[in-house]
């Protein structure tokens, strides 16, 4: 066994867990809240770079923003519709209303697209790299550098501006922040394009790594899901660290285990780590 | 002094799910002056100053106006009506607690016009007011004690520009001598051309700074007047449920 193949795949994937990742965790650090269509958002940016690609012929550079406009929208109009809720705080509601709006993409991307699968090529999935016995792609080596600038510029932008100190005021106490004078229902509909976006571009960098079909979604709110609450409800350095971990530990425990059982074990790690530190792996619970 | 109203409030009304908590014919508040308002628990004290900005916890049905330099501000958001000049520190939670000092001074509307009558405080305004606060300047909200959140609150509604600065309670919760010191500091804003409702439970630390003092029972006004008019009023202590106060 090459360990060495396996730790590379374990850092693609875990930078690309980390990716897929990010949107939500800035939907849950600053609005509290959640989105279960979050994984049928990662459908939808890939199906839109699909299409921008084969059927309007657009080069790949131009399908990725093409999906993330598509992303903005469909984040701006789901927070707009349940606004009042999300006002509210109605967690359960919003859970509701999310699923609903997963299945509602769901349902339009396969009237739209089709129910068949595709494969989503870019020129950079096609280009395979060797170096000695290692194996990977320029769409690897894209997934990582785009996840680490992305993560860097997220957390920078929360720590040092003005735009990331009105998000955190927002997260800590939407009333006080009211009364400071920050719009506070505007921040809550940019959050939510914002995580539009995030998940088209995870999805129109990831999603040429395996075929794509319109029933897919799944898998990528439960690794969501673990990420984020992994790293610490709301921590962007945290989510980063809990990608690379799951990733890599994904990678392992399909290479020496079996890659069949490598969620389930995630799962268990997960609910380990949970009792042990309630908080996540964050340094500081909810801390940026 | 001029006598226009700052802020004024018209037939103001709240209910909390059709119980009348709230029923006002006119509040008043003239440029540059101290108004205080106080009554016993449940008086609707604070009910008042969350209803002049359209804030609430709860979700209570308000009507009536507010106007601010004679402009009908009722209809706007609270984001709007800070942003129009009206300041509120509410009780309890006065600062963001994972946020240190500094960050919480610096100002959320910078783009907000100055305006008439309007002072933004810099932040080394504030500092110079409250010379504790630029100590723990580093500090995070949630490790500064009680009257220096107190501070802080005010000098985060100060560098927002009011026009007019409601304040809820700020005596909860403080030791005796830092009550006087807040409230001196609120007064020695007033006489600088700060115009300030002051709601408090405490009528003895209010009626020493105020101009002229609100007296509240079950949601209406029981008796107004000057400081000097009021303060042997027998009315404030029946109000208090008989109580020395």
């Amino acid at each position: 066994m090459n360990l060495t193949q396996q730790l590379v795949n374990g850092i693609v994937l875990g930078h690309a867990y980390a990716l897929i990742a990010i949107g939500w965790t800035v939907l849950l650090g600053v609005a509290r809240l959640v989105n279960f269509g979050h994984g049928q958002m990662y459908m939808l940016g890939a199906f839109v770079t699909w299409y921008g690609i084969s059927r309007l012929g657009l080069p790949y550079i131009l399908a990725i923003p093409l999906a993330m406009l598509v992303g903005v929208a469909v984040g701006y109009v789901m927070q707009r519709v349940m606004l009042q809720l999300t006002l509210k705080q109605d967690l359960v509601s919003i859970m509701i209303v999310t699923l609903g709006f997963g299945y509602v993409l769901h349902g339009a991307a396969a009237l739209f697209f089709g129910s068949t699968g595709q494969i989503l090529s870019t020129p950079l999935s096609m280009e395979d790299v060797y170096w000695g016995d290692l194996w990977f792609t320029y769409q690897d080596i894209a997934i990582v550098i785009v996840a680490i600038l992305f993560f860097a510029a997220l957390k920078y932008i929360i720590d040092r501006t003005r735009l990331g100190r009105l998000a955190r005021m927002v997260a800590e106490d939407p009333q006080l922040a009211e009364l400071a004078g920050i719009n506070v229902k505007r921040v809550y509909l940019g959050v939510f394009a914002f995580e539009g976006a995030a998940v088209a571009l995870a999805a129109a960098l990831v999603a040429p790594r395996t075929p794509i079909l319109t029933s897919m979604g799944f898998d990528e709110v439960i690794i969501t899901f673990v990420v984020v609450v992994l790293g610490g409800i709301g921590s962007v350095l945290g989510s980063y660290l809990a990608g690379l971990a799951l990733g890599l530990f994904v990678a392992f425990f399909g290479a020496f285990v079996s890659p069949a059982y490598a969620m389930a074990a995630a799962f268990a790690v997960l609910i380990a780590v949970l009792v042990i530190r309630p908080g996540g792996l964050a340094v500081s619970p909810g801390g940026r | 002094m001029n006598t226009r109203p700052v802020l004024e409030t018209t037939d103001l009304k709240v209910a909390y799910g059709g119980n009348l908590a709230l029923d006002l014919p006119r509040i008043a508040v003239r440029e540059r002056e101290l108004v205080g308002v106080v009554g016993a628990n449940g008086a609707g004290k604070s009910t008042l100053v969350n209803s002049l900005l359209g804030w609430s916890r709860g979700s209570p049905k308000v009507s009536g106006k507010v106007l601010l330099d004679g402009r009908d501000i009722s209809a706007l958001p609270p984001h709007e009506r800070v942003k129009a000049g009206l300041l509120l520190i509410p009780e309890g939670k006065l600062v963001f607690t994972q946020m240190s000092t500094e960050e919480n001074l610096a100002s959320t509307a910078d783009d907000a016009p100055a305006g008439q009558g309007r002072r933004r405080y810099s932040t080394d305004e504030v500092y110079a007011l409250f010379p504790r606060l630029y100590e723990r300047r580093h500090h995070l909200g949630s490790q500064l004690s009680g009257g220096e959140r107190q501070m802080l609150g005010i000098a985060r509604a100060l560098r927002l520009g009011p026009r007019a600065l409601l304040l809820d309670e700020p005596s909860i919760g403080l030791a005796p001598r830092l009550v006087s010191t807040v409230l001196e500091t609120v007064r020695s804003l007033v006489d600088s051309g700060l115009t300030v409702l002051l709601v408090e439970q405490n009528v003895h630390a209010a009626i020493e700074v105020v101009d002229r003092l609100i007296l509240l029972e079950r949601g209406r006004i029981l008796a107004e007047g000057t400081a000097s008019e009021m303060r042997d009023d027998p009315r404030i202590a029946e109000a208090y449920l008989g109580a020395h106060v």
